[in-house]
């Protein structure tokens, strides 16, 4: 026991001594790390996002992210652009403009997204809160296709960020084999949804649309701020129509039509046109455009700041405004791209279904475009309580 | 290695090595649980605890997400007012019938797998039980949309066979989303069941036939209790993440698929009002929390004369 | 009392048949309509291979169930280190810090998917973008971290029920032979463990690549995974592909369940084993 105790002290000593050395050595080895780490952080973190890749012309990345409107391009197109140029194309889908800059905003320019497409209305906010990137202008030839018509409109006067993508209107569509009354105005589609359609309507999952119901139809400016307006717009969403909303879908065109989920559906133009093109039986389905008023949205391309593939962005917006291409997104969406000599082009090749796409000078006078207001932050308000009622 | 030479020697000295079990053994071992320990408070204690801070503040304006200068329980208030408090009860209500129609299903079921299906089998019984979880969930619940389609084969089949006159009206429904998470989380209250069932009946059965007990008053009085234990695992793995799913349940039953985490999830992906969706998910835990409490309570008061008799019996001498 | 008896079971085997045939029926119609030639995967148009071949021309779908691979297997291996090595310290109890433990523990087990997603998003932007570390810029990372916190509190649960049904002896006959706290733990302790470990691991990487609410705040676009692309796709409409690759998942993980079940069997461990320890046995 006794001469035991000496030998566990020197090799504690002598452990101690090792210790002390091999503790100097590894908080010199920690502190390099940490400068090391430092270096590369500070070599790939952006402290004001200002040096995210912009175009120039160089090569195209091999990938290329869009974050869009749900069926919103032809799968053929996409597919000849990664064939023609390399990209490959992941697309990601939102239900409304509001879901879209949530994503931006919360990801601050790392949720890799390179192309956006928000509606023009949104985009002054978007620029000013730093959410979108400048054009290239030099990478975009094919800008000088658009009809002029359709360039430097008051919410992007240069076209500095945004070029349009396509334009559209609202209304909605009925099974006629559910619904036998013809049905031609806003009035009509909530009476319908209030009696023979109850628990079988879908309504846009957009704050727009649903306030926008209700103005459009009881003669009220759909931009209106009046919170007089508003709060008789809440009531009548949340506690008197939010009880027979079987289904808030933004693409009925998608599933619901072809499946003939719902008797009466809000829908956009151009997906309505897919659905009832895909429906296994088209005459059992009726169109009605919004009346006696309704929306004018014009949706546009857009780079996210902080976009990883700006160059494959670019060339992908210059790729779709080349007019054959354009002609085939058209033919696909169903919806007016903006594009110059499109409407003739289309008629010239016989496309289906262009009372959808193509509106008389009566119908347009019917359409008003949206604003964002004072009055957005209570439009979600109410879509968020008209969820929160419907799955009571 | 490099642990022995660092430790030992400098915590031996004061401590006498005459012990069995050495205090320095516990030292490393508690040192284990470290790593997981700064894991989950670097991933979960600090974002959570963010998430708990903003649920005081409030949304300045369009664009911002929040802000905490003005501190209040407003947003508690906000998310407990009249609309949104139906979405938590009606949350409620399918996570507890859910959970209830699980239980149901299951102890049968389990029962049978642990105690009556040939012992070959069960490997692959139980395997099969797994299987389901190895498809993509939606896909699965896909798959229910397509047999539940009005105009699908399986309505078109009922209607056939005369047990339907109409088209099957389930899509869309209350039963719709129950069909669709009674399917999701089935297998998470399958497991925990069948193990519970496996280890307390082969000796119990034979000890309460010595004494001359029926089946079913054996199974009431007996299985049943000591089963306990893996009955409420099974319960919580089904209940807690059912009360948090929304996607199974909008996939199925539409606007009357609106789950609590639908409506957290809102307000971060849509509404842009973190203040709002952070008092939410708090009132979503709490929820949660606090109906299991009462759910555990409930069953401790009611199984007291269960548990008073259970003693009796097992208690009695041979 | 004989004809009741048998009457009872019948019944329970016929309830046994129709939850097998509820738990299959979703799967087999999805594995039918994989070989759908229509548009939309719920809508049948003729019988065909186009889905599988769409496959191959489309990388997005082969990307995103490549990026969700990853993720499950470096999340498993993290929940699987971390929980493992909690679980070890929890059961050969060490003091005041478990009661402390357990608690975190169960927190992160009964915190809804939902609110993990939405405080985590934040959270990793706060620490890519404010504090610099730009690791967290990576979806891959973002995933791994989402997925790994339920996970790790799952292995240490099983892995510590697995010990404390285990007699100390063992170890404690090592130490007083004075085996290294290292060479015990890796000679003696692990394989004790091994079974549960395995579970953990196996139900870790089943939960990360099912992992949709987390998944779908997180993830940086363009490293998406593959619930987050179906959850995507369902809005307009899902489309036959994506059934076929559920099937041809569905068959390899058959494939990967029989190689596993072929290895147990020769380490004399059962599939009924595998699932009481899942189960906490």
């Amino acid at each position: 026991m006794s001469h035991e105790q000496p030998v566990r002290i020197l090799a504690s000593s002598a452990a101690s001594r090792m210790i002390a050395a091999q503790y100097n050595r590894r908080r010199f080895l920690s502190f390099a790390a940490a400068a090391a780490g430092a270096g590369l952080l500070a070599a790939c973190s952006s402290p004001d996002g200002s040096t995210a890749p912009r175009a120039t012309g160089a090569a195209l990345e091999d990938k290329l992210t869009i974050y869009t409107w749900g069926d919103y391009d032809d799968p053929d197109v996409l597919a000849q652009f990664t064939a023609d140029l390399g990209p490959a194309v992941t697309l990601d889908s939102f239900n409304s403009n509001e879901e879209m800059i949530s994503k931006l905003v919360a990801a601050k320019g790392t949720s890799g997204y390179d192309i956006v497409v928000p509606t023009g209305q949104f985009i002054p906010q978007m620029v000013e809160n730093g959410l979108l990137a400048k054009f290239n202008h030099d990478l975009i030839p094919n800008l000088k296709n658009v009809d002029p018509v359709f360039l430097g409109r008051d919410w992007d006067p240069n076209n500095d960020y945004s070029v349009v993508k396509a334009w559209g209107t609202t209304g909605f569509v009925y099974d006629k084999t559910k619904i036998t009354r013809e049905l031609k105005t806003w009035k009509d589609f909530i009476d319908a949804a209030m009696n023979e359609a109850s628990g079988d309507v879908s309504l846009l999952d957009d704050p727009a649309e649903l306030t926008g119901l209700y103005f459009w139809a009881n003669g009220i400016d759909w931009t209106t701020t009046d919170a007089a307006h508003l709060d008789a717009a809440e009531d009548f969403l949340v506690n008197t129509l939010a009880s027979h909303v079987a289904a808030f879908d933004s693409y009925p065109g998608g599933v619901a039509i072809p499946q003939s989920q719902h008797a009466l559906m809000q829908a956009w133009n151009g997906d309505a046109r897919i659905g009832i093109l895909e429906s296994a039986d088209p005459d059992r389905w009726q169109w009605v455009l919004g009346n006696p008023a309704t929306e004018l949205w014009a949706d546009n391309w857009a780079i996210a700041e902080g976009a990883p593939h700006p160059e494959a962005a670019h060339a992908f917006i210059n790729h779709v405004l080349d007019p054959e291409v354009s002609l085939a997104e058209l033919d696909y969406i169903g919806y007016h791209t903006g594009v110059a000599g499109i409407e003739d082009a289309a008629r010239e090749a016989g496309l289906e279904m262009l009372d959808l796409v193509f509106f008389t000078p009566e119908q347009l006078d019917m359409m008003h475009t949206g604003e964002v207001n004072d009055a957005q932050q209570r439009a979600v308000e109410i879509w968020d309580k008209m969820k929160a009622a419907a799955g009571a | 290695m490099t642990t022995h030479s660092t430790n030992a020697p400098v915590t031996m000295l004061d401590t006498p090595p005459a012990r069995r079990r050495p205090d320095w053994l516990k030292g490393p071992r508690a040192a284990l649980a470290l790593p997981a320990w700064a894991w989950l408070t670097a991933f979960f204690v600090a974002p959570v605890g963010m998430v708990l801070w903003f649920s005081f503040g409030y949304k300045p304006g369009i664009f911002g997400t929040h802000a905490n200068d003005r501190l209040s329980f407003d947003r508690y208030a906000e998310a407990l007012s009249p609309t949104f408090f139906q979405t938590f009860q009606n949350t409620l209500w399918v996570g507890v019938t859910g959970t209830l129609i699980c239980l149901a299903i299951s102890i049968p079921f389990a029962y049978w797998l642990a105690v009556k299906a040939a012992n070959r089998h069960r490997g692959i019984l139980l395997a099969m039980v797994m299987i389901p979880f190895w498809t993509n969930f939606l896909i699965r619940t896909i798959g229910w949309q397509i047999i539940l389609a009005p105009e699908g084969w399986f309505s078109g089949l009922l209607q056939a066979t005369g047990a339907l006159d109409e088209p099957l009206d389930v899509m869309f429904t209350r039963t719709a989303v129950l069909i669709g998470v009674v399917y999701n989380y089935l297998p998470l209250m399958v497991l925990p069941l069948f193990v519970a069932f496996d280890r307390v009946i082969l000796p119990l059965r034979e000890a309460s036939k010595d004494l001359g007990a029926g089946r079913w008053s054996t199974f009431i009085n007996i299985t049943l209790p000591l089963a306990k234990p893996g009955i409420i695992v099974g319960i919580l793995l089904v209940y807690i993440p059912l009360m948090g799913d929304y996607i199974t349940a909008t996939v199925l039953g539409g606007a009357k698929g609106n789950m609590a985490g639908q409506m957290v999830a809102n307000q971060f992906q849509t509404a842009q009002n973190w203040a709002l969706g952070s008092a939410m998910a708090v009132v979503l835990i709490l929820t949660i929390l606090i109906s299991a409490a009462i759910a555990f309570l409930v069953a401790w008061l009611a199984s007291w004369p269960l548990r008073a008799r259970g003693r009796l019996v097992l208690g009695s001498p041979k | 009392m004989k004809q009741r008896t048998s009457l009872i079971d019948l019944s329970m085997r016929a309830w046994a048949v129709i939850v097998f045939a509820f738990l299959f029926a979703p799967i087999i119609i999805i594995l039918i309509y994989s070989f759908n030639n229509g548009r939309l995967l719920v809508a049948w148009g003729g019988f065909g291979f186009d889905s599988f071949a769409s496959i191959v021309t489309k990388p997005a779908i082969r990307d995103a169930v490549w990026v969700s691979l990853q993720a499950g297997v470096i999340s498993a291996l993290i929940a699987t280190v971390l929980g493992t090595l909690a679980g070890v310290a929890l059961a050969r109890r060490a003091g005041k810090w478990v009661p402390w433990f357990l608690v975190l523990l169960v927190l992160v087990t009964v915190t809804p998917e939902i609110v993990d997603a939405v405080a985590l998003l934040p959270w990793m932007v706060f620490l890519g973008q404010d504090v610099g570390l730009g690791l967290f810029d990576n979806g891959i990372v973002r995933l791994v971290v989402g997925h790994s916190l339920f996970s790790t509190a799952v292995v240490a649960y099983i892995v510590r029920s697995r010990l404390i049904g285990l007699d100390e002896s063992l170890e404690e006959a090592a130490s007083d032979l004075y085996a290294p706290p290292l060479r015990r733990f890796t000679q003696i302790t692990l394989p004790l463990v091994t079974p549960a470990v395995l579970a953990g691991a196996l139900l870790s990487f089943t939960l990360s690549l099912d992992n949709t609410i987390v998944a779908a705040f997180v993830q940086v676009s363009g490293s998406t995974p593959w619930p987050v692309y179906v959850l995507s796709a369902v809005r307009t409409g899902l489309r036959p592909e994506i059934a076929a690759v559920s099937t041809i998942m569905l068959l390899l993980t058959l494939g990967a369940l029989a190689l596993v079940a072929v290895v147990l069997r020769r380490a004399g461990d059962s599939a009924t084993d595998i699932a009481k320890t899942v189960g906490g046995g």
